[in-house]
C-alpha cells in the first residue's frame, strides 16, 4: 500500500525548499480572499497548475479535481438560485432560473477552491513530509508539533489500513462485504466503531513507546537527513512575501 | 474428506516483488504444520486459502470451491483462520460479543450463537472472561479468545497463525489439545508455527516454505530427517533431535518420551547414577 | 554501584485488590544477562515495567519499596529521564512504530534524533543495529508493510541503536523465527559482554537457560527463586509454579543425569553432554 502522497519526480519544482513552498501554497490560497476578482483569481489558477505540470504531477491532481465536481455542481445550484443578491436571470430550466449574481459567485468560488486544492498539491506532491517538518523543526517549531503533523499525515493511508484490516477479520467470519454497493456501505459502518478504537488503543501504547525512545528529551533534537541542498529559497520566500504586503496594501488603497 | 488444494499459486502486494512463487500443495491430513522463516509467506499463502485475497495466477480450492469464485464471506463456513495478530482480528467491545460475531453470521440462532460461543470458551480456560473488555486482556489471552471465536464457528478446516505466540505451558497445553481434539473428530487443522519441538511432537505432516516457495513437504519425522534442508530454510531441528544427535543416535525422534527411551538404550547401564 | 537494585517492591494496579508485585528483591551486577519467567499473570511484565518507571508513573497505583536503576531512583525520576539508561522493547511491535516515518532506517534513527547525537553518530549506529538484526534488507520498506517478526526485529534495532546501560525485553521474539529468535539471544549476549545490564522475559526456556547468568522466577507476584538456570530448573516443585524446565533437564531428570557435586540437573545439550562423558 502506497502510504505517501509525495510524488517522486526529477523537476525543479521538487528542488525548492520546503518552506518556500509552503509560503508559496498560503499566499496563493489566500491572496484571492484579499482580492476578490475572477480575473485575478482565474490567473493565480493558472500559475498553481502551470507548477503543477512543470513538476510533473498534474495527472495525481485530476481525481481530486474530479472529486470536487460534487462540490461545484452544490456551489452552483445554491448560489445561483437562492442567493439573496440575485435579481438578473440568465437561464431557466421550466420553473428553476439561474441569475447572473449568483452564477458569478459561484464562479468566484469555484476559481478559489481550484486555486486553493492546486496550491496546496504544488506543496504536498513535490515535497517530502518529512523534509517539511524537518524545516519547520529548524525554523524552531516544537518537534511534538512536527510528530503531530507527521503521524497526522499518516492518519488517512493508516486509517484506510485498519479499515482493511478490520474488514478482514470482518468477512473471514462471515459479514458480507463484497459485491453490491449497498452490501459495502451497509459493511462500512460496522468498521467505524473498532477503527476508533483501535487508534485509541494504539495510541495509548504508542505513547508510551515513543517517551521510551526519549521523545520527550529536552535535549536539542538533531536529524538524520542531510540538510539538502534546495533551489531559490530566499530570493523566491522574498518575492512572495513582498507580493503578499503588496496586495494587502492595494486592498487597502482601493 | 476435507481438502486444501493449491495449485501453480504466485502472488505478490505491489505487483514488483512476487510473495508467493507457483505453490502447489495438496492437503488432506488432519494435522499439518507449516514452517519457515519470517516474511517466508506463511501468513500471506494461509489468507489466499481464506479467500481473503485471490491469487495473482493458479488457484485454490477449499473443499472444492474455488477462491475465486466465492467471497471471503461466502467462505467463511467452511474455513476458519485465526489470525496471527489478535490485534487484526478482535473489534467488539465484548469477549462474548467477539466470539458470537462468527456464528451468528453464518446464520446460527442466537442461543446457538451463545451455547457454541461459550462452549469454545470453556474450551480455551476463557469463559470467566466472557464479559471482559477483550481490550484489556493480555496478549495470550487475546489470542485464545480469537482462537474461540474461529471454534464457535466450527468450520471443517481451521488455519492456526503462530497460536502460541506469549503462551505459557498450560496455554500451550490447550491449544495442544484444541488441536487434537478438532482433528480426532474429522477437521483439517493447518498451523503455522515456530516451535519446532511442538511441530515434532504434534504434527502427521509438515511443509517447509522458504522465500515464497514450498521448498520441502511431507511425514513430519522424514522432513525433519533433511536438516540440511531445515538449515537451508533457516530453521531448527527440534530440541529432541538436537538431544539424539549429540548423543550420535541419528534415528529421527519426535518427543520427549521416544528420545528417553532411545537414550536409555543409548546409555545403557551408566544411568541413572547411584 | 549495581546498575540494578530492587528492595522489598511492592505494587498494586489501581481497582484491583490483588498485589501484582509482592515484596520483590533482588540485585543485578554489571554485564549480567537475568531471565525472567512464570507462568502467564505471574508479574512478569509488571516487573518490567517498574525498572523502566512506566510503574508508578504511568499506571498510577499503590507502590512500596524501592527500584534504583544506575543508581537513579526510579520512583522520583521521569521516564523520560529512566529511558536514557533503561531501554525497553515490549511484546507488540506494531505500537512500537512511531507511525510517524517512512522507512525502517528512519524509523530506527527516531530515538537517536531525540537523543541529540550527530549525523554521523546516528548513522553509524542505524547501519550497527540493522546489522546487527539482519534487518539491511528491509531498510527502505515502510514499517507497516512488514511481516510480523520482522516488525519484532525493527522493534529491538530502534531501542540498542540508543545504546542504554540497562535493556529490558519483554517477550521480544514471540513471533520470530528460530534463527531471528537465536540471532537476538546472541545479539542480547554480546551487548552484554560490551558491560549491558540484560534483563529478558521469555517462555523460550532453552534459550534463557543457554544465555542467562540467572533467573528470576515469579508466581503471584512473588520472587519465588533467583539463581543460577541450574538450580531453578531442577526444582522439584516447578510444576507447581506452572513451568516445564527445558527438555534436556527433563531428559535428564528421567535418565538420572545430574552433577553429582551440586546435585542440579544440567540444562543445555553442551553441559549433558559432558556429564555423560565423565561417567562414560
Ligand atoms: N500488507 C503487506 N503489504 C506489503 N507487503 C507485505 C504485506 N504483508 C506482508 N508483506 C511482505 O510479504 C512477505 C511475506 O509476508 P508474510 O506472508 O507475512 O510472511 P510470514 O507469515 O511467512 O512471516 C514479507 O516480505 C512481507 O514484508
Ligand atoms: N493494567 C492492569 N490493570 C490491572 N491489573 C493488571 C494490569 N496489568 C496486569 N495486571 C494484573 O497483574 C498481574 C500480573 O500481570 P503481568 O505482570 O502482566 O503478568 P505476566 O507478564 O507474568 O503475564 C495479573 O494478575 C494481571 O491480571
Ligand atoms: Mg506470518
Ligand atoms: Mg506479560
Amino acid at each position: 500500500m502506497n502510504l505517501t502522497l509525495y510524488v517522486e519526480r526529477d523537476s525543479i519544482i521538487h528542488k525548492i525548499d520546503p518552506i518556500t513552498k509552503l509560503i508559496y501554497c498560503l499566499v496563493a490560497a489566500s491572496v484571492p480572499y484579499i482580492i476578490s476578482e475572477h480575473m485575478f483569481t482565474f490567473f493565480l489558477m493558472l500559475i498553481s497548475i502551470a507548477l503543477l505540470f512543470i513538476g510533473k504531477v498534474f495527472r495525481k491532481m485530476i481525481p481530486l479535481y474530479l472529486l470536487s465536481m460534487f462540490i461545484f455542481i452544490t456551489i452552483v445550484i445554491i448560489q445561483g438560485i437562492f442567493h439573496p443578491d440575485n435579481v438578473t436571470p440568465l437561464i431557466s430550466f421550466g420553473p428553476v432560473t439561474f441569475f447572473k449574481e449568483g452564477l458569478m459567485l459561484a464562479l468566484l468560488l469555484i476559481l478559489r477552491i481550484i486555486n486553493m486544492i492546486s496550491a496546496f498539491g504544488v506543496l504536498i506532491l513535490t515535497t517530502q513530509v518529512d523534509d517539511l517538518i524537518q524545516s519547520l523543526v529548524k525554523k524552531g517549531m516544537s518537534p511534538r508539533v512536527g510528530y503531530m503533523i507527521g503521524s497526522v499525515l499518516q492518519i488517512i493511508p493508516h486509517m484506510s489500513s485498519m479499515v482493511s484490516t478490520i474488514s478482514d477479520a470482518q468477512r473471514s467470519r462471515g459479514l458480507e462485504t463484497e459485491g453490491k454497493l449497498s452490501t459495502r456501505i451497509k459493511a462500512f459502518f460496522p468498521l467505524i466503531g473498532p477503527v476508533i478504537m483501535n487508534s485509541l488503543i494504539a495510541t495509548k501504547e504508542r505513547a508510551i513507546a515513543l517517551e521510551l525512545r526519549g521523545f520527550n528529551s529536552r535535549r536539542k533534537k538533531t536529524f538524520l537527513q542531510d540538510d539538502k541542498e534546495f533551489l531559490f529559497g530566499k530570493p523566491c520566500q522574498l518575492i512572495l512575501i513582498l507580493f503578499f504586503i503588496g496586495m494587502i496594501i492595494w486592498r487597502i488603497l482601493q | 474428506m476435507n481438502e486444501i488444494k493449491i495449485e501453480k499459486v504466485s502472488f505478490s502486494y505491489d505487483q514488483k516483488k512476487p510473495v508467493l512463487n507457483n505453490v502447489s500443495l495438496t492437503i488432506q491430513n488432519p494435522t499439518t504444520a507449516i514452517i519457515g522463516q519470517n516474511g517466508a509467506g506463511k501468513s500471506t499463502l494461509v489468507k489466499l486459502c481464506k479467500g481473503l485475497f485471490k491469487p495473482a495466477s493458479g488457484d485454490i480450492w477449499i473443499n472444492g470451491h474455488n477462491t475465486k469464485e466465492y467471497t471471503a464471506a461466502q467462505l467463511a463456513p467452511h474455513i476458519g483462520l485465526v489470525f496471527q495478530n489478535p490485534a487484526d482480528q478482535i473489534f467488539k467491545h465484548r469477549v462474548i460479543d467477539e466470539v458470537m460475531f462468527g456464528p451468528l453470521n453464518i446464520g446460527l440462532s442466537k442461543e446457538e450463537a451463545f451455547e457454541n460461543s461459550m462452549r469454545a470458551l470453556k474450551k480455551l480456560g476463557m469463559d470467566k472472561h466472557s464479559e471482559r473488555n477483550p481490550y484489556d486482556l493480555n496478549l495470550s489471552e487475546q489470542k485464545l479468545v480469537t482462537i474461540a471465536s474461529i471454534l464457535a464457528m466450527d468450520p471443517p478446516i481451521i488455519i492456526f497463525d503462530e497460536p502460541t505466540i506469549g503462551q505459557d505451558d498450560y496455554g500451550k497445553e490447550l491449544i495442544k489439545h484444541v488441536i487434537h481434539e478438532l482433528a480426532s473428530t474429522g477437521k483439517l487443522v493447518l498451523t503455522i508455527i515456530h516451535d519446532m519441538d511442538f511441530v515434532a511432537e504434534n504434527f502427521e505432516r509438515t511443509v517447509v516454505m522458504n522465500k515464497g516457495e514450498v521448498i520441502l513437504d511431507g511425514p513430519t519425522r522424514e522432513v525433519f530427517a533433511r536438516g540440511d534442508i531445515i538449515l537451508e530454510a533457516k530453521l531448527d531441528t527440534p530440541q529432541v533431535i538436537q538431544i539424539a544427535r549429540a548423543f550420535g543416535i541419528s534415528d529421527v525422534v519426535l518427543t520427549v518420551d521416544e528420545l528417553i527411551d532411545r537414550m536409555r538404550v543409548h546409555l545403557g547401564d551408566s544411568f541413572p547414577l547411584k | 554501584m549495581k546498575p540494578i537494585v530492587v528492595e522489598s517492591l511492592k505494587y498494586k494496579y489501581p481497582g484491583t485488590d490483588a498485589l501484582a508485585l509482592d515484596d520483590i528483591s533482588f540485585e543485578v551486577d554489571e554485564g549480567e544477562v537475568i531471565g525472567i519467567v512464570g507462568k502467564n499473570g505471574s508479574g512478569k511484565t509488571s516487573l518490567s515495567l517498574a525498572l523502566t518507571g512506566l510503574i508508578p508513573h504511568f499506571f498510577g497505583g499503590a507502590y512500596g519499596g524501592r527500584v534504583l536503576v544506575d543508581g537513579l531512583e526510579v520512583r522520583y525520576s521521569s521516564v523520560t529521564e529512566i529511558s536514557e539508561r533503561v531501554g525497553y522493547v515490549f511484546d507488540n511491535p506494531f505500537t512500537q512504530m512511531t507511525a510517524a516515518k517512512y522507512t525502517v532506517y528512519e524509523e530506527v534513527a527516531f530515538g537517536l534524533e531525540n537523543l541529540g547525537l550527530n549525523r554521523e553518530e546516528i548513522i553509524r549506529r542505524v547501519e550497527w543495529s540493522l546489522k546487527l538484526l539482519d534487518l539491511e534488507g528491509v531498510k527502505d520498506h515502510h514499517p507497516f508493510n512488514l511481516s510480523g517478526g520482522q516488525m519484532q526485529r525493527v522493534a529491538i534495532a530502534g531501542i540498542i541503536a540508543m545504546r542504554p546501560k540497562i535493556l529490558v525485553f519483554d517477550e521480544p521474539t514471540s513471533q520470530l523465527d528460530p534463527e531471528g529468535t537465536e540471532e537476538v539471544f546472541q545479539v542480547i549476549q554480546n551487548l552484554a559482554n560490551e558491560g549491558m545490564t540484560i534483563l529478558i522475559v521469555s517462555h523460550k526456556l532453552e534459550k534463557i537457560a543457554r544465555f542467562c547468568n540467572k533467573i528470576i522466577l515469579l508466581h503471584q507476584g512473588k520472587l519465588v527463586d533467583f539463581d543460577r538456570p541450574q538450580k531453578v530448573f531442577s526444582r522439584d516443585d516447578l510444576i507447581n509454579y506452572g513451568i516445564q524446565p527445558p527438555i534436556v533437564t527433563r531428559v535428564c531428570r528421567s535418565l538420572g543425569i545430574r552433577d553429582e557435586k551440586s546435585g542440579y540437573y544440567p540444562v543445555t545439550v553442551e553441559e549433558m553432554r559432558k556429564l555423560v562423558k565423565q561417567n562414560e
